[in-house]
Order: C-alpha cells, then sequence, then structure tokens
C-alpha cells in the first residue's frame, strides 16, 4: 500500500471513480440497448430436463441455438464458421409473428431487407457428418440464461418445457443482443429500464 | 510476534547459542544479530494475515446482504448500494492507510477490489447476461490490476493475477486453442510486481506462466505437443544455469532470480517429459528411450540443485524422480521388461544418486562448504 502521503486520498478517489464508471458504463450500455434496439419475439424450445434449471436461472433454449445446413439447402454463406468465432443470423418475422431464420453467415450480411434483424451468436460448437452433407452450429447468443426470483424457477420452467413461452429480445445495430424479458401465456414480464 | 511465526528465528537463535558457546561470536554480536533480525520484519504479522482474512467475510457478508435484499430493492438501489460497498472499502483504506496500518488498509483494498467484481456478476445478473462469463473476469482483472498500481497494493495485484488466469480457464473452455491473450494479462500484472519489488508476485507471476506453458501441451496440434513443452522448460533451465554460472554479477544485481527460474523451469520441462511419456503412450522402445533421458536430466538437475543450494529445485526434483519411477512401474507392469528387472533398474539408478550425493558431499567437505 501506498505510503503515508497526501495522494492517498485523490488516488483512492480515483480508483473508486474509474471503477463505479466502469460499472456505470456498463449499466448504461445494456440499458440503451434495451430501450433502442430492435425488438423482436423468439419461441423458446424445451431443452433438456437435466441441463434447464442451474441456480437462481433458467436456461432457455431457441430454434437458432442449433443451426443446420443440409445439402437440399444452397445458403452460399452458412461457411467458414470456427469454434469461439462469431455467426450472424437474420431473422424475419412471418404473418403469424413468428420470427425464423432466413440467412445465416460467418459474417455480417450484405443484405438485410427491412423488417428483418441480424442477430449475433459466437460458435459453440460445430458438427458435421462423413461426407460434410450436412453442417450442424451450436451457438449461443447470450440470451440463454434469465434470471428469476428464488424459488419461481421451478414453475417457469414447466411453461418453458410446455411451450408458453416467449422471449423478447433486444437486437441493436451490429448484432448484439439483450434478453428483455419473457412473454408467458400471453403475458409480458420485463423490468422497465434502470436510467 | 509469537515465536512459532518465524521458524527462521528459532533456528538462528538456536545456532547462535553454539555459535556464542564455542566462541565465534560474541554475546554483544548475539543480541545486535538478534535485534536485527527482530526489527527487520519480512515475515508476514498475524493482524494483516487476519485482516486479509476479515475482508474476504466482510466481501461475503456485503455480498449476501445484497442478494438477500435483492428483490425488495429498486433496481436503482442495487446499484447504488453495489457502489456504497466499493466506496465504503476505498474509505476504509484511506483511514487506515492516516491512522498508520497500511497493511489492514491493503486488505480493505483487496475487499473494494473483491466487491468490484461481485458488482460486474450482479449487474450482469441484473440485465440477463448470460453469455460469457470470461469477458465479466477480464473487466475484473483490468479494475483490480488498475487499483493495485494507483494505490501500490500487493493483494490487490496478486488478485489480478489469480484474476488473469481464471480469466484465460474461461476463454480456454469457450473456445478452440490457445488463449494468447493471458500473455498480455500476464505481462502487464508481473510488470506491476517487478515495479513493486515484490518477491512473493514475482513466484505467482511464475507459477502462472509454468501452467500456461504445460497447457501449450494439451492444446498445440491436438494436444500432441508435450515435447515442445520440455524443449521450452529445459532451455529455460539452462538459460537460469548460464545466468548463475556465466553472470554471477547480474544474477546478484537481480536479487538471486536465476535459482527459483531454474526450478519453475525445471517443473515445467519434467511435467512436459511426463505427459510425453505416459499421457499418449508411445511405443516401448521410445517410451524407455524417453524415461532414460528423463531421469538422466532429473538426475542432473538434482546434483545441480545440490550443488548450488537450490531447495526448491531439489524437492522438484525429488517429487520428479518419484513420479517417474512410480509410472513407469505402473506402466511396464506385465510388459516384456518384466517387474524384477525394473526394480533392479530402479535399484541401479537410486544407488547412482546416492554416489552422487556422497562424491558431491565429499567434495564440499573438502572446500568447507556446507553441501
Amino acid at each position: 500500500m501506498i505510503g503515508k502521503s497526501k495522494l492517498v486520498w485523490p488516488l483512492l478517489a480515483v480508483v473508486a471513480i474509474v471503477q463505479s464508471a466502469a460499472l456505470f458504463d456498463m449499466v448504461f450500455a445494456r440499458d440503451r440497448l434495451l430501450k433502442s434496439g430492435q425488438e423482436i419475439a423468439l419461441a423458446v424450445k424445451p431443452l433438456d430436463p437435466r441441463d434447464i434449471f442451474r441456480g437462481d436461472y433458467v436456461t432457455l433454449g431457441y430454434d437458432i441455438s442449433t443451426l443446420t445446413k443440409s445439402t437440399t439447402e444452397t445458403d452460399p454463406d452458412f461457411t467458414g464458421f470456427s469454434v469461439g468465432g462469431p455467426v450472424y443470423v437474420t431473422l424475419a418475422s412471418g404473418s403469424d409473428g413468428k420470427w425464423t431464420e432466413t440467412h445465416v453467415s460467418s459474417q455480417y450480411p450484405s443484405k438485410v431487407a427491412p423488417g428483418e434483424a441480424v442477430i449475433k451468436g459466437r460458435v459453440q460448437s460445430l458438427w458435421q457428418d462423413g461426407n460434410a452433407a450436412v453442417t450442424r452450429v451450436i451457438a449461443r447468443y447470450g440470451i440463454e440464461n434469465y434470471f428469476v426470483p428464488e424459488g419461481t424457477g421451478r414453475a417457469l420452467e414447466d411453461k418453458v418445457r410446455s411451450h408458453e413461452v416467449k422471449a423478447i429480445v433486444a437486437v441493436a445495430a451490429d448484432g448484439t443482443t439483450a434478453l428483455k424479458g419473457l412473454i408467458v401465456d400471453g403475458e409480458r414480464h420485463e423490468d422497465p429500464p434502470l436510467l | 510476534m509469537p515465536e512459532m511465526w518465524s521458524p527462521y528465528k528459532n533456528r538462528l537463535k538456536r545456532d547462535l547459542e553454539r555459535w556464542q558457546s564455542n566462541g565465534w561470536v560474541s554475546g554483544e554480536g548475539r543480541t545486535a544479530i538478534l535485534a536485527d533480525v527482530e526489527s527487520s520484519g519480512r515475515e508476514v504479522g498475524l493482524a494483516p494475515a487476519l485482516g486479509i482474512l476479515a475482508s474476504v467475510l466482510f466481501g461475503f457478508a456485503a455480498i449476501s446482504f445484497v442478494a438477500a435484499h435483492w428483490e425488495d430493492m429498486p433496481r436503482l438501489g442495487r446499484l447504488l448500494l453495489l457502489l456504497a460497498t466499493i466506496w465504503a472499502g476505498y474509505g476504509t483504506a484511506g483511514w487506515l492507510v492516516a491512522r498508520g496500518y497500511p497493511l489492514l488498509a491493503d486488505a480493505a483494498i483487496l475487499f473494494s477490489a473483491g466487491m468490484f467484481g461481485a458488482s460486474i456478476m450482479l449487474i450482469s445478473q441484473m440485465y440477463n447476461i448470460g453469455g460469457n462469463p470470461s469477458d465479466g473476469v477480464l473487466m475484473w482483472w483490468i479494475g483490480t490490476l488498475f487499483a493495485g498500481v494507483m494505490l501500490r497494493s500487493n493483494p490487490a495485484l496478486a488478485l489480478a493475477m489469480v484474476l488473469v488466469c481464471v480469466w484465460s480457464f474461461f476463454e480456454t473452455s469457450e473456445k478452440n486453442g490457445v488463449h494468447w491473450a493471458f500473455l498480455i494479462g500476464w505481462a502487464l500484472v508481473t510488470a506491476a510486481f517487478i515495479w513493486q519489488c515484490w518477491r512473493p508476485g514475482l513466484h505467482l507471476s511464475a507459477l502462472a506462466l509454468s501452467m500456461f506453458v504445460i497447457s501449450l501441451g494439451y492444446q498445440l496440434s491436438g494436444g500432441y505437443q508435450h515435447g515442445l513443452v520440455a524443449v521450452i522448460g529445459a532451455l529455460a533451465a539452462v538459460a537460469a544455469v548460464a545466468m548463475e554460472k556465466l553472470q554471477p554479477d547480474l544474477d546478484a544485481k537481480l536479487d538471486h532470480i536465476a535459482a527459483p527460474l531454474f526450478a519453475y523451469a525445471l517443473a515445467v520441462a519434467f511435467a512436459g517429459l511426463f505427459a510425453r511419456q505416459f499421457l499418449v503412450v508411445p511405443p516401448l522402445g521410445d517410451l524407455i528411450a524417453l524415461a532414460v533421458v528423463a531421469l538422466a536430466l532429473i538426475l542432473a538437475a538434482i546434483a545441480y540443485a545440490l550443488s548450488t543450494g537450490n531447495r526448491g529445485a531439489l524437492w522438484i526434483g525429488y517429487i520428479g524422480f518419484s513420479a517417474e519411477i512410480l509410472t513407469l512401474y505402473g506402466v511396464t507392469v506385465g510388459s516384456i521388461l518384466g517387474t524384477s528387472l525394473f526394480f533392479l533398474v530402479a535399484a541401479i539408478i537410486v544407488s547412482f544418486l546416492a554416489y552422487v550425493a556422497l562424491r558431491l558431499a565429499r567434495q564440499s567437505a573438502g572446500t568447507g562448504r556446507p553441501a
């Protein structure tokens, strides 16, 4: 520790201010994303029950958590993935309000139609069958964990399993995502922005 | 400080009594030496050690309190509470310095650095950020390193080094491949240790780097690069020996850094050789050749450690020798080598070791140097 000098208090203040500012920046960036990001609703998929409940958060699975390319599809950009690298998924809203993937790429897509949303994920694992006819990308988007008040996770988990849950996701222009809240039985559960 | 906290002092006291009765040291000299040892105070005191432990407990208490009242609190209130705990820690540190307790102030700084990390985790939870724990730890070690450098706090710097390792561990488990960015974090914290002239910190640095180099063997080319690890360790050991033998002045100037460097390098080299021999089992002929090389190197290292009084390297040599022999035994049992032949070989090696030790002891007795 720095010795007894006049500088002690100013230095302590600088450290406290810088650390506080870093935390504020974290909150501010997240808040802005929640407020100004494009909002999409994704159906939550039932997961392996052993995996769903860990501590006080539920783990959410999505259709886009596993991206598959088969020989019958000809998406030319579905290539060049590496574990730990990025994956960009273009989503479009159908007439029933369901968001589904229209395009998958390892780079930010050059063409995005109006009304579509691009979300960025991180490749967790890659899988190919013997003759490389089918490529499967397991991806995470940072919207897989929803923290719940203690003791209420189990009920929510049952709903996730019986297809009654949708996730509200905010999407920034660069594809960064934030989980805003959940729609459970048509009812929105969401914390208001902080700032 | 109670006597039991200082084995060195106890031993010195006994030796001084003997030296005094032999007439080599005068009564005044003995008193002066003991007073000097008493005042130099290089050892960790009980109060700062308890202070560090208390700060850890305070940290857990604060986190449990925040977590218990999490739901009742407006979210802005949560954030302000987290910031308040951080500021309270730094405020306490300033107060303790002003009262003349710099070591206890270090404990308060450590508390604040811990609360900074807890805040990152709780904010992540508030915003359902789950995906990349490594990003949170990255922010944590940078903030902790900043605090450690600005306030010249060694415990905070030690925490930063531990966090760099945790960060690297998360990054490595999230993607395939070596996390080279570890070296940047490692170099920054190590530079701070050097600036602080804090030897325990440098040991932490050496340990972290050794683990990183050893982990390379498990990650490069699908996990078959243990030979490279052994070569890196051996080269570092040779460099340490060269420094000790060819540049003793430089070594003395650097506070005799070569001896611990040799010990860590030896551990890395042996970890690589061990994995190369036993994790991916090579053909028996190769295994025997590698085992002979490994045992020869270990014996050479033990001999060198004995001749230079390098206790750390000596222990690593003994542990390496035992691990090598026991694992060789396990691997070769039932193979063409046969158990009896194995014990014969082991016995010959140990006899050779004893002979070397005896010769060295004679040599040092001859030159009047303690073994």
